[in-house]
């Protein structure tokens, strides 16, 4: 690594070859060491770490702040430039209803199309490298997202990502924003669609396993900086030039202190949450056992069989006669196919998410409590 | 926060005979949040070299008392010439329609550009948006990106209303209204978020997503500061450097002095044994489900 970044040091302060093809024989020139890192066509430079534009954090906020439930989910338009996906826009799409599925599939699909097509019109950015979901209290761990992220992954460059936005915690003063993708063990799993027990210990899937976290980056371009500066700048109180003790911090915007409210208004909806998953999954635990002790039953009653058939035979044969033809048990007795664990392992994941979420909650309460009573104190 | 000097325009009533101006349709005053604000400072970064200023579509609510809310914005393609102006309205329907299917609360309410010349090209603009808009009147953003020198950066909003004996749709009043930017609590801490990189513009910072109590300590280590200020103030009134400000006392007294007497022992230790349980019981919570995914990796024999 060290060797090719010498190498494109170099490269870049000698002034760069100029590459003149021939007319006759168009030879392909290897790519410039100066240029190896933007011009990559074979999506070689894996991604290291995601960059979200400031326009792109206030989108999705707005989104997921108007969407009803934590049902925002829109895509991300950008590019990705050694190792880095730098997402410069994102466009919501259409909340849709679960009735007529493959109508709104197709409309869905319309839409993004001639978004798609009327955002190149103006020069944005038209290259979709993932998507973003809202989420309330850590929760983002379900089948739609998997879903969509699996396919994601087989048809973009570097596999896309995910970006998830916790509404609930944005709401207490702390905007969150976390970038994600598929790990290969649980794409691997995915891909042969196999989430039988054996298959989950093959791979090491635990729920912390699905996913992997992508370092991600808020850039604010140098218009919108300035920009927001000079707003700052006139909004300075006149008060504060003639007294110098008054004057605020001189932010733009006045610093909110949304995380000092005490009130613990999101806990009980939490604990509701986490009860809520843990019911889902202990019918899901359920429903798993039964189908187990089915498959168990099943594998008996056809072990039981074959034993007996081959006692008859044997028998038969010292009795003189032929043996009786070794039937297809399989044919006999439906074994069920093993059942799929995933909907289990998101469920716990789930109940992690809630618990984390309760946690903070939790110590951050206990925080703020000890400031309040110093203040009675003395 | 508002986003200009006040102007006192505010108050030239439109008399133009044959207007109808009916009141709780003239916008009053206009609020913009960071979207449309962010959106349209990236149009205009992606406008053509030839392109002087960019215009596009801007999406909002109206409120029964004229203020209007920008909610959100589009660009638009347009070119200006020395003879003439286009705009694609094929496109500004497209997008509009596309914007209305996710949100159809918001509707046209204006149309932004940067710069802020206004020349006859905007009366003209301002034209067909008055006909998008009707039977609500139009409102003109003009944004100014204050990269260009001599000029400062601001945003200030206008409404148009026609001028002349013979009202023609080349020439129109900007009669200037306040504008100001608004932003909810969410979008509020997405700012901070925004605004706290560090002063090297256009460079990116990493953020690891703060936990609740790094953020918990930022704030409560600001108002510490702020503690020391005032207390740094109050001394050196007392100390007669200082001439107290009668208006200063008072809002101190009304910050500091709500005392905590209702917290009593009580009550702070039965919340405090919530507190801990809730956060026992999600240290359990989550332990449990670790166990339970390593359970099921273990082979059954």
């Amino acid at each position: 690594m060290a060797a090719t970044s010498m190498a494109a040091a170099l490269a870049a302060s000698l002034p760069a070859p100029q590459a003149a093809p021939t007319p006759s024989a168009p030879t392909y020139e290897a790519i410039p060491a100066s240029m190896a890192k933007v011009i990559d066509i074979e999506a070689e430079i894996p991604i290291t770490s995601v960059q979200l534009d400031a326009m792109v954090v206030s989108k999705i906020i707005k989104h997921a702040k108007e969407a009803p439930g934590s049902s925002a989910h829109g895509l991300l338009l950008g590019l990705d430039l050694d190792g880095t996906f730098e997402v410069s826009n994102s466009f919501p799409l259409p909340h849709h209803s679960n009735d007529e599925d493959d109508k709104s599939v197709k409309s869905v699909a319309r839409y993004q199309g001639s978004m798609l097509r009327s955002l190149k019109e103006v020069q944005a950015d038209d290259s979709v490298i993932g998507f973003y979901q809202g989420m309330a209290l850590g929760s983002f761990f379900n089948q739609t997202l998997v879903d969509t992220q699996a396919i994601h992954q087989e048809k973009l460059r570097h596999g896309g990502i995910i970006i998830v936005h916790d509404i609930s915690q944005t709401a207490r003063g702390n905007a969150s924003f976390r970038a994600f993708r598929l790990t290969r063990s649980f794409l691997d799993a995915y891909k042969r669609n196999n989430f039988s027990a054996t298959s989950l210990i093959d791979h090491r899937l635990t729920f912390s396993a699905i996913l992997e976290e992508v370092p991600l980056k808020i850039r604010t371009n140098a218009l919108v900086s300035s920009f927001l500066s000079t707003l700052s700048e006139a909004s300075v109180p006149p008060a504060a030039q003639t007294n110098p003790a008054l004057a605020t911090s001189s932010a733009a915007i006045p610093p909110s202190y949304s995380g000092l409210n005490l009130g613990t208004g999101n806990t009980p909806r939490n604990l509701e949450l986490i009860v809520e998953a843990l019911d889902n999954y202990r019918t899901e635990e359920g429903n798993l056992a039964y189908l187990q002790r089915q498959i168990a039953r099943e594998k008996a009653k056809a072990d039981a069989y074959v034993q007996k058939r081959k006692e008859e035979n044997a028998s038969r044969v010292a009795a003189g006669l032929a043996p009786l033809p070794e039937e297809d048990v399989s044919r006999l007795f439906k074994i069920p196919p093993e059942p799929s664990r995933l909907e289990s392992l998101l469920l716990l994941g789930r109940i992690d998410a809630y618990g984390k979420s309760l946690e903070e909650t939790a110590s951050t309460g206990l925080v703020k409590m000890y400031a309040a009573k110093g203040n009675t104190g003395n | 926060m508002p986003l200009g000097p006040p102007s006192s325009a505010i108050y030239l009533q439109n008399a133009a005979p044959g207007f109808i101006s009916t009141p709780g349709r003239t916008p009053t005053s206009v609020t913009v949040h960071p979207v449309a604000l962010f959106s349209i400072l990236d149009h205009y970064l992606r406008r053509n070299d030839a392109q002087d200023r960019v215009i596009g579509t801007l999406l909002g609510t109206r409120s029964e008392n004229g203020e209007v809310e920008v909610r959100s914005a589009f660009a638009v393609l347009h070119s200006e010439t020395a003879e003439q102006v286009a705009v694609d309205m094929d496109y500004h329907r497209t997008m509009y329609e596309l914007h209305h299917r996710v949100n159809p609360k918001e509707v046209i309410v204006g149309w932004y550009s940067t710069g802020s010349n206004l020349n006859t090209y905007s009366a003209l603009i301002q034209n067909f948006y008055s006909q998008e808009t009707t039977p609500h009147q139009a409102i003109h953003l003009a944004l100014n990106t204050g990269v260009e020198e001599g000029q400062q950066a601001g945003v200030k909003a206008f409404i148009g209303s026609p001028v002349g004996v013979n009202p023609k749709p080349e020439n129109c009043v900007f009669v200037p209204i306040p504008c100001e930017l608004r932003f909810s609590d969410a979008e509020r801490s997405g700012l901070d978020l925004l605004t706290s990189s560090p002063s090297t513009p256009g460079s990116a910072t990493f953020t690891n997503p703060a936990s609740d109590l790094e953020v918990l300590e930022r704030s409560l280590q600001q108002v510490s500061d702020m503690l020391d200020r005032v207390l740094a103030y109050v001394q050196s009134v007392l100390s007669g450097k200082v001439k107290g400000d009668a208006a200063v006392g008072r809002y101190l007294m009304d910050a500091l002095g709500p005392s905590t007497e209702d917290l009593e022992r009580g009550e702070f230790n039965s919340h405090l044994q919530d507190t801990l349980m809730v956060s026992y019981l999600a240290n359990l919570v989550r332990s449990q489900a670790e166990v339970s995914s390593r359970l099921a990796l273990v082979k059954a024999s």
